[in-house]
């Protein structure tokens, strides 16, 4: 009997509590606040959204917001769930490259018709390319530009008496060539080579071919028609062959490069293993400024040239939801969040460039320390190449690009059994897309 | 032949000394990186002790985000699931074992199917079901999803175990005199609490380490589990703040392990039993 009383018991309690929690729940909600889904990750990025917010809340009391963590390794996962069940953030961080996806896929609400025309004109036509649609539909308002930036030791190129680039002498590719090749060398004569010309993070390399594509005069997707096919030209091919010969013909280019991340290569720049690390996110510099032992010198190169130096950008944004109910106060909210003074705010958090003129032209970000000047000033060599607008490319980057690049940095193919795969593959994902009539 | 089986015990030992290091090594970098400072952890040479110990990673996790909530959270969750996948599983899978039915094998079946779909799969459909009861955003809803995503397996072992005892023992009991009731409390019970030890330390480590439906269906800051919390560490490209992450990482995992301490024995025994006799 008594142990029947202590089931009974047992099952009471578990139920009162299922029902506590629901109705605790239910009380909170009365007043939905604004959800905003911040991608921030970095301490100081963290804390200026938070105060951002905060400054909101105390100025709007009646349409309160409230600050939601999200995380880059999963806020596609999350977000993609979030359209199909309703159940949507007010507004969300993400960036261009996906937004443009989702928009095509009728997940976002058209922002143009909330944009100021304060806005409109202070942000950059670059950055508002990468979020446009050809019918003017906006997907997202563009905040940071994520672009491509060389790092090198000031030390080690002092040492062999090499004079970095500047804006008005940059560097070629076969400028960068020469100099990886001077700086490889076996510094303690053990016969292992124990520092590199350059680094580069190639794990996940489809954004930085890409995005250094158009330097070389290539872009990888050409539109036939209403749709996008993928060709490798001899464009395309010799940047991938001047990375294949750093690695495997010279050998001055770090052969972890093959299986790091820019991030992760930043302990070896550190400690001189690499004199150069290139093509790295404009943010590296902010794990530099951070971690770097107290001697370290070091700067930022202007972008290397090809045919051009024109380098493919994409921007971080912020978006709402179609089956948000309140898109009107998400914007106004967004008008707040990215005023240019905190716009500013933002970028410098988050070590990227300001998508919004007037900020360009703020002192911290023509501040040589930092690599600030060099970073902002090129943003006269960004572009927006065509796959931004491609049904299906964030699928083709995952599923095409990235591994067969793997390979080929890793050795197992050659610059043309790349080229073929990729166009092969390529038409296999894309043409899925096709199918579907995903037109941009 | 003495020598040859000294020898080879100690070639034995040795192995599983290399494998154990093999497999504490990650936690052991981990741990070790929670106490250097930044700069060292992105040091051109890294070390595995550290060479200075700091402790400002813990300062910063402790004071900069939720940490102990979201430990709280998943301990609540964690805990509740686990009673409630027991207090089914136990008497379903002596139901099944006991009172034999033509649907026992098609139940089992299903239990197997269960578990083949991946999470991604189911849950778009569980947060719409969710949501017309109103337990998205929930702790409640969490929970639930646990007790449903553990049980099966739960079910299986102990299916496994109770079937490995022997029914003589319950009828010696009853020619005894002893009640239903008495022959589940005093000759059941004690023979299925290692199973039942197992079966709970299994549960709760699932909860406790459960990241997409948590990410998904908890929407308001202040109920976000630990493993979400955790995630917020890392960021794009491979980037993470490692410090921070490395001494969140050991907070999180202390109750798993003092969990594991005092458990261990029931857990490789009721889980042999149930694998081997099942």
């Amino acid at each position: 009997m008594m142990k029947r009383n202590i089931f009974i018991i047992s099952f009471l309690l578990i139920g009162s509590a299922l029902i506590y929690f629901t109705l605790r729940k239910n009380d909170d909600h009365k007043n939905p606040p604004l959800r905003f889904v911040s991608l921030a990750w970095q301490e100081g990025a963290i804390a200026t959204n938070r105060s951002i917010v905060n400054e909101w809340n105390a100025t709007h009391p009646n349409m309160q917001v409230e600050y939601i963590q999200g995380t880059w390794n999963s806020a596609h996962d999350y977000l993609v769930t979030t359209f199909e069940t309703g159940d949507v953030p007010d507004i969300f961080h993400y960036e261009s490259s996906v937004i443009i996806d989702y928009a095509m896929r009728g997940y976002l609400t058209d922002l143009s018709p909330y944009i100021s025309p304060e806005m409109k004109s202070d942000i950059l036509d670059v950055a508002w390319a990468t979020v446009t649609r050809p019918n003017g539909e906006v997907g997202g308002i563009p905040f940071l530009i994520e672009s491509l930036v060389v790092l090198y030791n000031k030390s080690l190129l002092e040492k062999e008496g090499i004079v970095p680039p500047t804006r008005e002498h940059p560097w070629t590719w076969d400028d960068l060539q020469a100099t990886a090749r001077k700086m490889t060398k076996d510094t303690n004569g053990d016969g292992v080579i124990d520092q590199y010309g350059v680094g580069f993070g190639l794990r996940n390399s489809a954004n930085i071919i890409m995005n250094t594509s158009i330097s070389f005069g290539g872009s990888f997707f050409k539109k036939e028609g209403n749709y996008y096919v993928v060709k490798v030209n001899n464009e395309e091919k010799k940047l991938l062959q001047t990375i294949v010969d750093m690695l495997y013909k010279d050998k001055s280019a770090s052969p972890a490069s093959i299986g790091e991340t820019g991030a992760g290569m930043i302990p070896g720049f550190f400690s001189g293993r690499y004199a150069m690390l290139v093509s790295i996110g404009s943010w590296g510099r902010q794990q530099i400024v951070e971690n770097a032992p107290k001697e370290f010198r070091w700067g930022v190169m202007p972008p290397i040239k090809a045919q051009t130096q024109m380098y493919g950008a994409s921007t971080q944004t912020l978006s709402v939801p179609k089956k948000s109910k309140r898109a009107k106060e998400a914007m106004m909210f967004i008008d707040f969040m990215l005023s240019s003074k905190n716009t500013a705010r933002l970028a410098l958090n988050d070590w990227m460039i300001p998508a919004r003129k007037s900020c360009l032209s703020m002192p911290e970000f023509q501040d040589t320390l930092g690599g600030w000047d060099i970073t902002c000033s090129a943003v006269s060599t960004l572009d927006v190449g065509p796959w931004l607008g491609a049904p299906g490319y964030v699928e083709w980057k995952s599923r095409v690009a990235n591994p067969v690049l793997q390979e080929l940095f890793a050795g197992r193919l050659s610059v043309d059994e790349a080229a073929y795969r990729i166009e092969h593959e390529s038409n296999i994902v894309l043409s899925r897309y096709k199918k579907h009539g995903e037109v941009w | 032949m003495k020598k040859t089986i000294s020898f080879s015990k100690i070639a034995i030992h040795g192995l599983i000394i290399v494998y154990i290091i093999f497999l504490l090594f990650p936690l052991l970098w981990v741990v070790a990186s929670s106490f250097k400072p930044t700069q060292e952890i992105y040091s051109g040479s890294p070390t595995i002790f550290p060479q200075q110990i700091s402790f400002d990673h813990y300062l910063s996790v402790i004071n900069g985000q939720q940490i102990f909530r979201s430990m709280w959270n998943s301990f609540v969750v964690g805990v509740v699931s686990t009673l409630i996948v027991v207090l089914i599983a136990v008497p379903s899978a002596y139901a099944m074992v006991r009172y034999q039915s033509k649907v026992n094998n098609a139940i089992l079946g299903w239990i197997l199917v269960s578990q083949i779909f991946p999470v991604i799969l189911v849950m778009i459909p569980l947060y719409v079901l969710l949501r017309y009861i109103g337990l998205t955003d929930s702790l409640t809803g969490l929970t639930l999803i646990y007790v449903v995503w553990s049980l099966p397996f739960v079910l299986w072992i102990m299916h496994g175990y109770v079937k490995s005892i022997p029914m003589e023992l319950e009828e010696a009991a009853v020619l005894d005199g002893a009640t239903r009731t008495q022959v589940i409390f005093k000759v059941l019970m004690p023979l299925l609490l290692p199973a039942i030890g197992a079966s709970a330390l299994f549960a709760f480590i699932s909860a406790w380490n459960e990241f997409f439906f948590a990410l998904v269906l908890m929407k308001s800051p202040a109920l976000a589990t630990l493993q979400v919390e955790l995630a917020r560490y890392t960021g794009m490209e491979g980037q993470a703040r490692t410090g921070p992450l490395a001494a969140a990482s050991v907070i999180a995992t202390l109750p798993s392990i003092v969990l594991f301490i005092f458990m261990r024995k029931w857990l490789t025994k009721g889980l042999v039993s149930g694998a081997l006799k099942g």
